[in-house]
């Protein structure tokens, strides 16, 4: 429900409602945090991938001036020593083992930096070293040292109890889904292609690394401000890890300098919470960008993928076997697996699919949440695989992506959401954007890719709106600020319905004592979920406007309408000030509306049903500088489905961040690792991408058909254009030379290998491998 | 954060020195603090003092000194790519210096600093070795040159003497007619590769009669490549658009090249092939009289 | 003669944002923690702790400086500028505006550093060519942005040539 007429608010590129205090150095983060009688903390952690911990002797540490407090896993004897949101896999502090290099040992809070250092200079610990996997092949080796021995505990998402591991094994967790015929719709195949690709592991970079401030109460009540992406995920962490009622327990979650999924699930928030309880006092645990990379990553992966089409180039089977690397701990790789296996199949039509993917323990930094979650691993090699099915079909690129695509309103996964797109207009515009159909210039090539990706489900999203006495409103949701503007989404889509200005709404900071519950803040979910609460919620709040007004006029409420700030009806304008003063007798009181969006679980595969597809689409062309190996992307088009946006310039800044970052696994990053240790854990030996990589021609392009679940047709933006970043230009280099590389990123030596490799045997180098044609 | 430590402000060498000695391997050199600080930060150094050397007066002049272009130690990479002595006599030092990190490190990373930490992935001191780099370290006993090429013995390691600072560094400014470039390679925050050329000729001739060609960033330590050098003295321009390769070739084969994250020794070698020929291409176009405004991806010609 | 070394304490003077201020700091105090812990002036953020992606940039004496990797000891007697100083409560200075209106800023963690470089950087050249805007950002990253708005609002800053 929202006010007749053209949207006034929603649809329209507003400032953003935290760009002033960014620009002037007002905004506060985390670390920006100061409480009286702070300590602050330091950790010492594993220099070693696999190690027994023979002693830890700490006793000088804690004697040591200025310290409040110097833990270990044997003193934390008073808690649940162990978190992690599908299996309780991970110790505040290493037990008898240490798993990765970085894995926490000890952990002090000081008075300040300085002397936290000192105290752990203190600190013996002695290891044993023992035989690490550092990657699949060592993990699933027969025989290979397990990462986890013992039964692991469940954690805490109910889609997540059926975890199913293989026990005497590194495999922590399984996904399957099939459908038809499985592996025997192969037989009808006239061509079927197999290959395997790799994808790599690469971290986040946040600006702003990880960090809490924990503190207790005198009453026994914990409160901690953590930049963190769910908040009440990490609430009942730290009520299940600290036995207390939810209810005494606060999150609190200022601007965030980044997140991209890194910052989801607890991280820091427990350690610091223990140490708080210790020392008496608050804690700060902050991680610099080196701590960051040794909290957690992407799940790298090795996907294997068999496509199977018909002579007219119908795809009549999928099958992948997928295996991630999810690091020394699970954290939530176990769903990350799920979510980007159940989309191998892409946005196409396929009656026969088999999918298998395995989560595999390493004895590396935690792979977790990440920007795509999943899809963005398997994309890579199905994307590739659709163009070198186009080739050996005789078949253009795009036009066969076209004719497999699902259609508006069809199924993808029975029980699932139908899809809620026009897939096609999507193809359209990037063919358009990047001018598929005229010939690129000498020396340049096009390639395209596409992607679909389900959103979490089921989720449960609240808002509540606040309308003052004054017609102001405050707006509580849960949704985390990290610079994707949302927190401006949800002042605009309260301002639309309440038909109030922008300016006289406020979005309250995220606080678990305050705000209501917030599933998550990834997932690209929140302008469909948290801005549909919201929407509801404003709506409640129009709806008691409307009975006062309609009670106080003597008319019925449908006779009134809303407009700028006022019930209207007849002749008759009574402003919310007005209605608020007949409504309570007194200038006071407010008016409070609630949204809930909970669809519940389903029968979909993966428990629930997508609120959303996100549909995105990349076309990439590039150049090669041959004698170097070095890949220019000369022009990138971006095209996401979105439904609506809400803020049409804040859409684009988000897609084009995501299309950078895409560029960034794509040609540049990489974390690598040598003798079990990570040999580039800071910025001078991890590269992202700079401003002299952007692209020459760069578009985004939305497709806006007002046809999603979210508010005003709207959908999720925000991961989908990362996915077809690194297929797309892998197509292209394809195009270009006839080399087809399979894993990533394409810096320039793995691409001049690659063409050194194909001149010294240009017959014996087949662009792809392992298949069998049956054309 | 930083581990406390002393802050020493000598006046004159024999002040630094005298700390130097005392503290030993508890003390370390500082200037623009680029290198040293961060490796306090990373805990791969631990000091008990710095001597900062920048008031020691005359440490930041360049200047003009005796047919040398004298570059003092404490200089930075910002005033090296201001400095009118530079633009008159070495004019390409102001350019490589200009694309060395970015604006801040420049702002206050010294010349110096940047030689003396000896980090192998440096322009400047691949750029100074084709200008037959001299360095000037100065002690209580007075001062003594030593060429570059002696100076830099190895990764972070150079033959500074316990007593002794770096003072200047010395070039031999190229001949009028001269034509140099200086190319760097990389994707990475430091360059895989830089290569700096210069093209020789005598008076009214278009012959090569000298040549300079040191590679840097692919080994232990940056080198003049004297085989190459001697194979394009006597070459017409015309030769060496021609034979451009077989130069390259030679250099790849001499360069002393180490993998590491910035790519493998087999792939460096190749890269010094590559952008040996190209950089040679450049010269020799600019001896010419053209400027082919050459670019490639990942790379700066100076 | 022995050269007297600063050991626990040294009193600096330091001009900030325009106003003078004065401060016992150790030798080994960085900048960036004098600036944030004891100024309170937090716009300036830690992030890569090694000069590399600009999060951290104040203004010496005009020009861009990595506050994360300056001994505080080194600011005595100079002009530092911090995000803080840009523009004033009742107007803002161009650049800031031109953040805003180009939607420039996300997270923001990178945006103190960005804003700083740019306004040394239009000081230096009123006109730079978008080649110009990208070689001095070199230093500057931002994972948000994908760096295309960043580059577009200083460049409507730029006068006409």
């Amino acid at each position: 429900m929202s006010a007749p007429g053209p949207l006034r608010v929603v649809g329209r590129s507003v400032r953003r409602t935290d760009a002033l205090e960014k620009v002037t150095g007002r905004a506060r983060y985390l670390s920006d945090l100061e409480f009286p009688g702070m300590a602050h903390a330091r950790l010492l952690r594993s220099p070693y991938p696999r190690a027994r911990l023979l002693r830890v002797e700490v006793a000088r540490a804690r004697a040591h001036p200025g310290v409040h407090a110097v833990l270990t896993a044997a003193d934390l004897t008073w808690c649940e020593p162990f978190y992690g949101p599908a299996l309780r896999d991970r110790p505040l502090l290493a037990t008898d083992v240490v798993r990765y290099e970085g894995d926490p040992v000890v952990a002090v809070a000081a008075v300040d930096e300085a002397t936290a250092v000192e105290a752990l200079d203190l600190v013996e610990v002695d290891y044993e070293e023992l035989p690490a996997v550092m990657t699949l092949e060592e993990a699933l080796a027969p025989g290979a040292p397990l990462v986890h021995a013992g039964e692991p505990l469940a954690g805490h998402f109910s889609d997540l109890s059926t975890l199913r591991a293989r026990p005497g094994t590194n495999v922590c967790h399984q996904f399957d889904y099939a459908r038809g015929r499985g592996a025997g719709g192969f037989a009808e195949a006239a061509l079927t292609l197999e290959d395997t690709y790799t994808f790599p592991r690469v971290q986040h970079y946040s600006m702003e690394p990880h960090g809490a401030i924990a503190a207790w109460d005198a009453e026994g009540g914990l409160t901690v401000w953590a930049s963190t992406q769910n908040p009440f995920s990490v609430r009942a962490e730290l009520a299940k890890m600290f036995g207390l009622p939810a209810s005494r327990i606060r999150i609190a979650v200022p601007l965030l300098g980044g997140g991209f999924g890194g910052k989801t699930y607890a991280k820091l928030e427990p350690l610091a919470a223990a140490l708080a309880r210790v020392a008496g006092r608050p804690v700060r645990l902050q991680a610099s960008v080196e701590d960051a990379f040794r909290t957690v990553r992407r799940c790298s992966s090795r996907v294997r993928v068999r496509l199977g089409f018909r002579r007219d180039g119908g795809l009549v089977a999928v099958q992948c076997d997928a295996d991630f690397d999810v690091g020394a701990y699970a954290d939530i790789a176990p769903r990350v697996i799920q979510k980007g296996t159940y989309t191998a199949t892409g946005p196409y039509r396929v009656p026969n699919v088999v999918l298998h993917s395995n989560a595999v323990y390493t004895n590396t930094t935690p792979g977790g949440a990440f920007r795509g979650f999943g899809v963005p691993q398997i994309v890579w090699a199905v994307e590739s695989m659709m163009d070198i099915a186009a080739e050996r079909l005789g078949r253009d690129p795009v036009d066969l992506r076209r004719q497999n695509l699902l259609a508006h309103g069809e199924e993808f996964a029975r029980g699932d959401t139908p899809v809620d797109g026009k897939l096609e207009e999507s193809l359209s515009r990037v063919a358009e954007a990047i001018r598929w159909h005229q010939a690129p210039a000498a020396g340049r090539a096009k390639g395209v890719a596409v992607m679909m990706k389900a959103s979490v489900a089921p989720s449960v999203s609240e808002a509540i709106v606040r309308l003052h006495a004054d017609g102001s409103a405050s707006v509580l949701v849960s949704t985390v600020e990290m610079g994707q503007g949302a927190r401006t989404v949800m002042a605009q889509i309260a301002a639309e319905v309440l038909a109030i200005p922008l300016a006289r709404v406020t979005v309250v900071p995220p606080d678990t004592s305050i705000t209501p519950y917030d599933q998550t803040t990834s997932s690209s979910r929140s302008t469909t979920m948290v801005g549909r609460a919201v929407q509801d919620a404003a709506a409640d709040v129009v709806g008691q406007l409307l009975k006062i007004a309609a009670a106080h006029l003597g008319v019925p409420a449908g006779a009134l309408a809303v407009d700028d700030a006022a019930i209207v009806g007849g002749q008759r304008r009574l402003g919310y000030p007005e209605l608020l003063d007949l409504h309570f007798g007194m200038r006071g009181g407010e008016l409070i509306g609630r949204g809930v969006v909970a669809p519940g679980r389903t029968q979909a595969p993966l428990g629930g049903s997508t609120p959303f597809w996100e549909v995105a689409m990349g076309g990439a062309e590039i150049s090669l500088d041959e004698e170097t190996g070095a890949i220019v992307v000369e022009a990138y088009a971006s095209v996401a489905d979105v439904g609506r946006c809400i803020n049409p310039q804040q859409c684009e800044a988000q897609d084009e961040g995501a299309v950078m970052q895409g560029l960034g696994h794509t040609l540049l990053e990489e974390m690598v690792y040598e003798g079990g240790v990570l040999l580039n854990a800071n910025l001078v030996g991890y590269r992202v991408p700079r401003a002299e990589d952007v692209p020459a021609r760069f578009d985004s392009v939305f497709v806006e058909n007002a046809d999603g679940a979210g508010p005003f047709g709207a959908k999720g933006v925000g991961e989908g254009g990362l996915v077809p970043v690194s297929p797309a230009v892998g197509n292209a280099l394809a195009r270009l030379t006839g080399i087809r590389l399979r894993e990533l990123p394409l810096t320039p030596e793995r691409v001049w290998r690659a063409l050194r490799a194909r001149r010294e045997a240009p017959s014996a180098a087949p662009t792809t491998r392992g298949d069998r044609p049956h054309v | 954060m930083l581990r406390p430590f002393a802050l020493y402000r000598p006046s004159t060498v024999g002040e630094a020195a005298e700390v130097l000695v005392r503290e030993g391997p508890d003390a370390a050199l500082y200037a623009g603090g680029t290198e040293v600080l961060l490796i306090l930060k990373e805990g791969l150094l631990r000091v008990r003092s710095l001597v900062d050397v920048k008031r020691i007066p005359g440490l930041d002049e360049i200047r003009r000194d005796d047919g040398h272009l004298s570059i003092g130690a404490t200089a930075t990479h910002r005033a090296l790519e201001r400095a009118p002595a530079v633009h008159a006599h070495c004019p390409i030092v102001a350019g490589v210096a200009r694309h060395v990190a970015n604006i801040r490190v420049r702002t206050i990373g010294t010349v110096g600093g940047n030689l003396a930490f000896a980090d192998p992935h440096s322009d400047l001191a691949t750029l100074f070795l084709a200008f037959d780099g001299v360095v000037r370290l100065a002690s209580p006993s007075g001062e003594r040159d030593l060429p570059l090429a002696e100076f830099v013995r190895g990764p972070y390691e150079t033959a500074r003497r316990d007593d002794e600072i770096l003072a200047a560094v010395r070039l031999a400014p190229w001949p009028a007619g001269t034509a140099g470039a200086y190319v760097k390679f990389g994707v990475h925050e430091r360059p895989t590769l830089g290569v700096a050329v210069a093209l020789m000729r005598g008076a009214g001739g278009d012959a090569v009669t000298d040549a300079r060609l040191a590679v840097g960033c692919v080994g232990p330590r940056p080198q003049r490549l004297p085989e190459a050098e001697a194979r394009v003295r006597g070459w017409s321009l015309a030769d060496l658009a021609r034979h451009a390769g077989e130069v390259a070739a030679l250099a790849a084969r001499d360069v002393d090249a180490v993998g590491d994250l910035h790519g493998s020794a087999e792939y460096k070698r190749e890269m010094t092939r590559v952008f040996v020929q190209r950089i040679l291409l450049v010269a020799g176009a600019r001896a010419a009289g053209r400027d082919p405004h050459e670019r490639y991806p990942h790379t700066v010609i100076v | 003669m022995n050269v007297i070394p600063i050991r626990s304490s040294c009193s600096i003077r330091v001009t900030v944002n325009g106003r003078p201020v004065e401060l016992d700091v150790r030798p080994e105090a960085l900048l960036l923690d004098v600036l944030r812990d004891r100024l309170q002036l937090k716009g300036a953020k830690r992030s890569c702790d090694m000069q590399v992606c600009g999060a951290c940039t104040v203004l010496l004496d005009g020009a861009p400086v990595s506050a994360c990797t300056f001994l505080a000891v080194e600011a005595d007697g100079r002009e530092i500028v911090t995000v803080e100083g840009l523009g004033t409560e009742e107007r803002l200075d161009p650049l800031q505006e031109a953040f805003i209106d180009h939607a420039a800023v996300q997270c923001g963690f990178c945006t103190a550093g960005m804003l700083l470089t740019a306004k040394a950087l239009l000081a230096e050249d009123p006109a730079p060519t978008r080649q110009r805007v990208v070689h001095y950002l070199r230093g500057n990253l931002c994972r948000c942005t994908g760096y295309r708005k960043i580059v577009e609002a200083i460049l409507a800053c730029a006068h006409e040539r």
